[in-house]
């Protein structure tokens, strides 16, 4: 059984990554701050309330939501509850073994959840049926099929792409004052489109949408999520090592621009599921 | 919409947008660990200690070239207005990952091969920030533990409420303000280890944030001298 | 007269620029050199020093050291010699070449708990440290009590050429084993031996400062007479 020391990346390998950074490409040929091929496929699991499935480059991931009746928390009695969780599949490479999850699991699972839930995509009271005794609980659980880095965008894109496409039940409170499913499925109401965009710090320079080999040898890692051209809602830097100031100021930036085009671009695939 | 500043701009506990909160801090104060500190931000009561390097168990998480290093934030039961259930939590595990990232930049791990430093960040008492206090503590437990670093890591958030960047959010300002961003530096070295957000943060304000919570960590970092001042350079002049 | 610069530091503070061909307990970048620990940085003509006032034991070949054991396999003792790995004595140097586990019990001759003095046989950044017993005055300790302190000030309480420690000696007319790992053995009479904690623990808390020597002479002249 491979472990993850099959990870460590050749030298050579590592030598031409610098000597192309420092023409301004990675060794997959994309520029600095380019993206790699992103396809976002929503309703893929038609028994979940939503679901979608993204492939970033190689990496791969499925995220499904289940909507259910659940009990609000005591200090918020008039909120939905959001639960968003993450899980690397022991079939998505050699060294994932099954098992509770470890630190970076948790790590990956709370970014998205943060970069979701700080977004204010949905409004909680939305969800909200009998305030103080019954809510809706949404569940969003992402299973990473494929690792090759990135899995934070890639979990966040399915995860946002399977919330903007949802639908959930409509509940009525009945004469008696009994909660009652009407039978009719409501799309989910949502505010806005945030996006995910990580990148990764090799040999001072950053890079957007590190592949698994950029991972192992980079220095550090941000992740920021945006919800407009011009403003943020989630970020955390990852990773031991440091960035400089002028470092986060050029991130935020291009955090800013990429989640404008990648907005585009889940917007059009959940407009052409929409359709179907 | 709650009221966190007053109308002249003052917080609930009186303090000016850019002002922290009173800090003391103590070095050495754990006598069986290697090295440890104590650190008071406002309300937060922090302890670290350092136990290391020392060999490595499992034997197999060893590293040849390296040193390991194994951090522990962990907040005590009654650290909280809810008591808070002593099993580690998600949230703890990720934090510990985050000090621990933001503290091994600072250190020469490559001087103690084959060896475990061990980190344990215990909040006793928590009032937001408490990270960015552990991060400090931690560093500083480091530092009296006589271990090989290249900077010290000074910690320090800023955020958003009512609308207006501050300094320092306490747990109150933290919850019901707009926005939260811990951060830790290296000081000397000008290098940002540590950094998360949440919340509504405008391009703008973020710059402004990020820039006021790096004073922060500066003023924290004098803090920090001169408690390794007090405990080491105490008894005499050069 | 040689220029001297000191000043006292903490890990990442500037300790000088320019080019030296003794450096310790700093690190580069460029022409200048910060330091990597709490402690007095030197800097005389071509060497730029930190003195450290803490830290571990990192074990050196030849150091003699005063270890406790604390297992043993078949073929070695485990020594704990107060640094970040045990220290193993191997059965084959104390017995001989021709050594037999099943013949020769290691028990015999050191148990569990018992203290000796040694030396670094040999230590490097892939093995544990290898340590001997061979030579003058090494070997199980059969008497005396021991202190530690933090390795970092063994240098004080040796004293240039010993003096310090002869200082100590003449006054407690005790005998002292200092180990380059932080622990003492002092051994002689009951009041000698307060008399030498009290002068191990003084240059303890004091070691960085001016006068060092003069403030332990006081100390232990004063305990002499009688004076608390």
């Amino acid at each position: 059984m491979a472990s993850k020391k099959s990870l460590v990346v050749e030298y050579l390998k590592y030598e031409q990554m610098l000597k192309e950074i420092s023409k301004g490409k990675r060794i997959d040929g994309r520029k600095l701050l380019e993206t790699r091929p992103l396809s976002i496929e929503p309703g893929v699991i038609e028994k979940a309330n939503g679901s979608a499935k993204v492939t970033l480059g190689n990496t791969e991931v499925i995220a499904g939501i289940k909507i259910q009746t659940g009990v609000p928390f005591d200090d918020t009695p008039n909120k939905g509850l959001l639960i968003v969780t993450s899980e690397i599949l022991p079939i998505a490479a050699s060294w994932a073994e099954p098992g509770p999850p470890n630190a970076e699991v948790i790590e990956l699972a709370r970014v998205v959840d943060r970069g979701v839930r700080e977004s204010k995509i949905i409004e909680l009271t939305d969800f909200c049926i009998v305030e103080g005794k019954k809510v809706l609980a949404i569940f969003v659980d992402i299973s990473v099929l494929n690792v090759d880095g990135n899995l934070f965008d890639a979990a966040s894109y399915a995860a946002v792409a399977a919330l903007l496409t949802a639908k959930m039940p409509k509940y009525k409170i009945t004469k008696e004052g009994e909660i009652e499913d009407t039978g009719k499925q409501i799309p989910l109401v949502t505010k806005l489109i945030p996006v995910s965009t990580t990148m990764a710090l090799i040999n001072d320079t950053i890079v957007v949408d590190p592949t698994l080999d950029e991972e192992t040898v980079m220095e550090a890692r941000f992740t920021i999520t945006t919800t407009t051209k011009n403003s943020i809602c989630a970020g955390q830097k990852g990773f031991p090592g440091g960035f400089s100031l002028k470092q986060i100021e050029l991130a935020v930036d291009t955090a800013l621009k990429n989640g404008e085009s990648i907005r585009k671009k889940i917007k059009k695939s959940v407009e052409l599921a929409q359709k179907k | 919409m709650s009221k966190l500043l007053n109308s002249k701009n003052r917080r609930l506990d009186g303090r000016k947008l850019d002002e922290l909160r009173p800090i003391k801090m103590e070095v050495g104060v754990i006598d069986n660990a290697n090295g440890s500190a104590y650190i008071e931000f406002g309300r937060n009561k922090v302890m670290a200690a350092v136990y290391g390097p020392k060999d490595v168990h499992p034997k197999h998480m060893m590293k040849t070239e390296s040193a390991i290093l194994k951090c522990r934030y962990h907040m005590t039961p009654f650290s909280t207005g809810t008591r808070k259930n002593p099993a580690p939590s998600r949230r703890e595990t990720e934090i510990s990952k985050i000090i621990s990232e933001a503290l091994e930049p600072a250190i020469v791990m490559t001087d103690y091969p084959r060896t475990a430093i061990h980190v344990y960040v215990e909040i006793l008492q928590s009032d937001g920030g408490s990270r960015c206090a552990g991060v400090t503590a931690a560093s500083l437990a480091l530092a009296d533990a006589g271990i090989n670093m290249r900077d010290l890591t000074s910690g320090c958030a800023a955020g958003k409420i009512d609308g207006k960047v501050a300094l320092d959010l306490d747990e109150v300002e933290d919850m019901e303000g707009d926005a939260d961003l811990p951060m830790a530096i290296l000081p000397n070295l000008e290098k940002v280890t540590l950094l998360q957000l949440d919340g509504d943060f405008s391009h703008k304000e973020f710059i402004e944030a990020l820039k006021l919570a790096k004073k922060g960590c500066l003023k924290v970092y004098e803090m920090q001298r001169n408690a390794l001042n007090d405990k080491y350079f105490g008894n005499g002049k050069a | 007269m040689p220029e001297v610069k000191r000043k006292y530091v903490t890990p990442g503070e500037l300790v000088g620029k320019g080019k030296y061909n003794r450096t310790s307990n700093v690190y580069q970048i460029e022409d200048k050199f910060y330091s990597t620990r709490v402690g007095m940085a030197e800097v005389i003509n071509d060497s730029l020093r930190v003195i450290p006032l803490t830290g571990p034991y990192i074990p050196r070949e030849d150091d003699l050291v005063v270890g406790k054991i604390i297992d043993h396999s078949a073929f070695a003792w485990e020594v704990d010699i107060n640094s970040c790995f045990s220290g193993f004595l191997l059965a084959q140097s104390v017995f001989g070449r021709d050594y037999s586990p099943a013949r020769d019990s290691l028990t015999k001759k050191f148990a569990i708990g018992d203290l000796v003095t040694a030396k670094i046989l040999a230590f490097d950044r892939t093995r544990d440290p290898l340590l001997s017993v061979s030579g003058p005055g090494l070997g199980r300790i059969n008497q005396g009590e021991i202190v530690s302190i933090s390795p970092t000030k063994v240098p004080r309480v040796i004293g240039k050429k010993g003096a310090m420690i002869k200082t100590i000696e003449n006054y407690s007319k005790c005998r002292l084993t200092v180990g380059q790992n932080g622990l003492v053995i002092i051994s002689g009479n009951p009041e000698g031996i307060i008399l030498a904690k009290s002068a191990l623990d003084l240059i303890n808390h004091e070691a960085h400062t001016a006068d060092l020597t003069q403030k332990v002479q006081d100390l232990l002249s004063r305990l002499n007479n009688g004076e608390k």
